[in-house]
């Protein structure tokens, strides 16, 4: 053996990220890592508004203003974000999710104190004119058709949110629908800026190379003097019932390759003390090529070309999706079948303490590899804020997933998944109608 | 989540300096007055560390500090270029072949080793080249080479295996061609770059046979066309070691190929931009794809033009301010993106601008991108369009350095075509050194008669397409009577 042999006997270990948090006056929080060892920085401001916030009958709507916070502000014109980002060799981007919505940029580390300038100046003075307004809503309708008309499954994922949850909004799904998207109006952008968009429901989080004193300064400096509104921040106050009956749906679309299943259930809050063994329990199930489902539906049984189990974990509850996408032998039926076989597999005979290491150690694999760089330090954080509710929660995930039995693996996969709260969609070719070919 | 746009990676960039420069704050600046940027930090690229084993493997190491994670890859100089074109897909399958069992182990206990460490083992071919990959926290690192090597070096190609992998990529090819970005790019391997799909026809794939697959392997994958990377949490001595261990007992013969030789590209000014233009009829496709498609001969990945061509990709269709977003998602709100590429070859490229959009948009589309493409050849761009469009490419380029995954194929990429790991350290000074009027020779020298493919709704756009382009004899193909490997595109006419 050669010498190397005698590190591999060690562990490596996920070291904590020393981070900074602070809450100015005006109630905006700020978090930062200081990490000199590249000239380049990722910011992101974290906002507490997310799908779910869209106004009544207008879904799409936090996603569609998202785009409207790169148009022209008091201080900057249109796409000013970009020439600040791009143009320096930079880039930015932005998300809505269900339960939040994030705006971020990676810059050489030079341009953080410009970037801090804009991020201030966006939270406050943005002014949406009509014909921007216009033309982005054309660009977000071309999003939804990208993403939900023209791919085979488009719309099989646009349902999981569509037709399972029955009163929470999490039931619009982020994208929303083209009609609620034209029914949208700038006056109703006006109103969801001033209702959302304040320093006292957002978080700043900057890792990378800065100074933490001047760092500190800038920001003093810039969102320091944001006012606070003395309005009360509006939240979601639909609670979803329970699912007590098995619901199940026939659905088609114009162009579907091969017949598809999704059989969704509830999952709890992020928060709840279940998610570590949930997400051990994803990656024996469909966590690469030795999962029980890729061997089963896919190797032995060959009626899958894809079997996965999705996890959306929102704040106040979210889904968990088996969703398998047949072969050519693939059914929707013999699908709905297989998958109920694996689970209930579980459920009556529990998992291997091999299996139960092995989703272990794949998962600290994981949460290595998405701290490789800056800016996948700050989405870590953020998602701690988004879902844990505190930043430093992020030290916290590893040992979380380490501590995990096979027995609360079992245990999880009893108590949420139940024959009678589910919801099975079947997704299939839609029949041609009189005279198509 | 939903993005604003999609964005192919996202990392920071290298730097072995540690020293930290603080810009002076301005005091008096007003809220109102945006501040000036610091003095920047230079950008250091990681140095290569290059051996050759006696068999003739080429081992390249990057050290890289911080974050315990290795990536390893296995660089095969052959990949869908040199396979039959009645026989597509074979460089795709082989690779594919390699993780589903060698004379050892099963497909199903390689899946169980590897990812039972927490790593992972990738295996893909391209048109030039052909990877055996691997992701792994470095103190796993020993045990998951072995499972690499054996990988790599002793496939089975099981008959079993290969007949559902064969199933598994029709089902794949099946599901991929309801989609039209996808059958856009299909169809115009075939129709423009005179080539075949690398990723296989349904008759194609069809036809491989478990002798061709062995016979691939044997023929193309050898050590003195191979290259062999390390970027991450291991010293040079260590990956080093660890490649003379398990890859120094790799031994075949050499097989040496005629290079096809470069072509020469002629200025053809006066020639349309557009030479013909295909429609293939997707009935009720959620979107239209609408293509400029163009081959350039004679300029390739080594070529003296790479530089020129990157910087006027940039302009033309790279990242997010490029002309054709700013043209038809910024201005016009047509599409959630627009933008081109060049796909290199040893000895030419293939170039696309590519949209996706509402059916009815699609000629106006079109006419957009050869507005954009004809601008190229018309104008020289000023240096206050062209300089942060040079700050894409090298800010990208630098982003892509800070992961280990990034960084190896970084360096894939130019061993593939016999470029010296040491250009890592010239694309930055090269991109700045491009001039504004070399753009304009090229898009001159090689943009016109380029081809565009439209797939979508036909019914729908065939008055305004007839309308907008009344000179332009406009071939259609239903998408159900497509066949990739018909002479004419059509099913039931002469292979």
């Amino acid at each position: 053996m050669i010498s190397a042999s005698v590190a591999a006997l060690g562990q490596v270990t996920v070291e904590p990220l020393n981070l900074k948090e602070r809450t100015l006056k005006n109630g905006l929080k700020v978090v930062s890592l200081q990490d000199n060892s590249t000239p380049t920085v990722s910011i992101h401001v974290w906002y507490d508004v997310g799908g779910k916030n869209d106004p009544p009958g207008k879904s799409g709507f936090a996603h569609m203003f998202e785009h409207m916070m790169f148009k022209a502000t008091r201080n900057m014109p249109n796409e000013k974000l970009d020439r600040l980002t791009e143009d320096v060799g930079g880039f930015n981007n932005a998300s809505t999710w269900p339960d939040y919505t994030n705006y971020y940029e990676v810059v050489p580390s030079n341009h953080l104190e410009v970037l801090l300038w804009a991020e201030a100046d966006r939270m406050v003075n943005l002014n949406v004119d009509e014909a921007n307004f216009a033309s982005e809503r054309e660009v977000v309708k071309e999003e939804y058709r990208q993403g939900i008309l023209a791919p085979p499954y488009g719309k099989l994922f646009w349902l999981l949110d569509d037709i399972t949850f029955q009163k929470h909004p999490y039931r619009r799904g982020v994208i929303g629908n083209l009609e609620e998207l034209s029914a949208a109006t700038r006056a109703d952008a006006e109103k969801f800026y001033k209702d959302y968009y304040r320093p006292d429901n957002a978080v700043l989080v900057v890792v990378g190379d800065f100074d933490q004193k001047q760092f500190d300064m800038w920001v003093d400096k810039y969102f320091g003097s944001l006012a606070r509104p003395n309005t009360p921040i509006k939240r979601v106050t639909e609670v979803e019932p329970e699912w007590t009956a098995e619901r199940r749906f026939n659905e088609t679309g114009p162009r579907v390759p091969f017949p598809a299943t999704a059989i969704v259930y509830r999952a709890p809050r992020t928060s709840s003390p279940d998610i570590p063994a949930l997400r051990i329990a994803q990656v024996i199930i469909s966590g690469g090529e030795s999962s029980r489902m890729y061997q089963s539906l896919v190797r032995n049984q060959q009626i899958a070309q894809e079997a996965s189990v999705d996890l959306e974990l929102n704040t106040e509850g979210g889904r968990i999706s088996f969703i398998g996408i047949g072969s050519d032998k693939g059914t929707s039926e013999n699908l709905e079948k297989a998958m109920l076989a694996e689970l209930k597999k579980i459920q009556d005979g529990g998992i291997t303490a091999k299996e139960l290491e092995k989703a272990k150690n794949g998962l600290v694999a994981a949460a290595i590899r998405s701290r490789e760089t800056n800016d996948g330090k700050a989405i870590l954080i953020e998602r701690a804020v988004a879902y844990l509710g505190d930043p430093k929660a992020v030290n916290g995930e590893v040992a979380k997933i380490q501590a995990v039995s096979a027995a609360d693996v079992q245990r999880v996969m009893k108590q949420y998944f139940k024959d009678d709260n589910r919801v099975v969609i079947y997704y299939n070719q839609a029949k041609a109608a009189e005279g198509e070919k | 989540m939903i993005n604003r746009m999609r964005i192919a990676d996202c990392g920071l960039r290298i730097s072995l300096l540690s020293v930290f420069v603080v810009a002076s704050c301005v005091l008096a600046a007003a809220q109102s007055a945006i501040p000036s940027p610091g003095a920047p930090r230079s950008v250091v690229i990681p140095s290569v560390k290059e051996m050759k084993l006696k068999n003739g493997l080429t081992v390249a190491v990057i050290e890289k500090k911080g974050v315990p994670i290795v990536t390893v890859q296995l660089l095969v100089k052959n990949g869908a270029s040199v396979e039959d074109k009645s026989k597509a897909g074979l460089a795709n399958l082989t690779a594919d072949l390699l993780t589903k069992g060698t004379k050892t182990k099963s497909a199903t206990q390689i899946a169980e080793e590897i990812e039972f460490l927490g790593g992972s083992i990738f295996s893909f071919a391209g048109w030039q080249n052909s990877s055996v990959g691997l992701s792994i926290t470095s103190d796993k690192f020993d045990q998951a080479m072995s499972i690499m090597a054996d990988v790599a070096l002793n496939p089975s190609f099981a008959e079993d295996e290969l007949k559902l992998l064969k199933s598994q990529t029709l089902d794949e090819l099946t599901y991929n061609l309801a989609e039209p970005g996808f059958l856009a790019n299909y169809v115009s391997t075939r129709f423009t770059f005179g080539e075949h799909p690398a990723g296989g026809s349904p008759a194609s794939i069809e036809a491989i046979s478990r002798a061709d697959v062995a016979k691939f392997y044997e023929d193309n994958y050898r050590p003195r066309e191979s290259v062999l990377i390390f970027v991450g949490d291991v010293s040079a001595a260590k990956a080093n070691a660890a490649a003379e261990k398990f890859f120094g007992v790799w031994s075949k013969q050499v097989r040496s190929y005629s290079s096809t030789g470069a072509g020469i590209a002629a200025r053809v000014e006066g020639k349309p931009i557009v030479k013909r233009m295909l429609v293939i009829d997707l009935p009720k496709s959620g979107q239209a794809s609408v293509n400029f498609i163009k081959q350039i001969r004679g300029t390739g990945r080594g070529s003296r033009d790479y530089y020129p061509a990157a910087v006027l990709n940039s302009l033309l269709g790279g990242g997010y301010s490029s002309r054709l977003n700013q043209e038809i998602r910024i201005k016009r709100g047509l599409s959630y993106g627009a933008g081109s590429s060049f796909a290199w070859r040893q000895d030419k490229s293939n170039f696309g601008a590519r949209t996706q959009t509402k059916n009815e948009s699609a000629a106006e589309v079109a006419e957009l991108i050869v507005a954009e493409i004809k601008r190229l050849v018309d104008s020289v761009p000023t240096d206050v369009e062209l300089s942060p469009r040079k700050s894409v490419l090298t800010g990208g380029f630098g982003r892509n350095l800070e992961t280990t995954q990034g960084l190896a194929g970084a360096l894939a990429d130019l061993y593939t075509f016999g470029i010296p790991a040491s250009e890592l350290n010239a694309y930055m000074p090269s991109v700045n050194a491009v001039k504004n009027a070399d753009l304009k020779s090229f898009a001159a020298a090689n943009l016109f008669e380029g081809d565009i493919i439209i797939v979508g709704d036909y019914e729908v756009f065939k008055n305004d397409l007839a309308k907008r382009f009344p000179n332009q004899t406009i071939s259609v193909i239903k998408a159900s009577e497509l066949d990739i490997d018909s002479e004419t595109l059509r099913k039931g006419d002469v292979r």
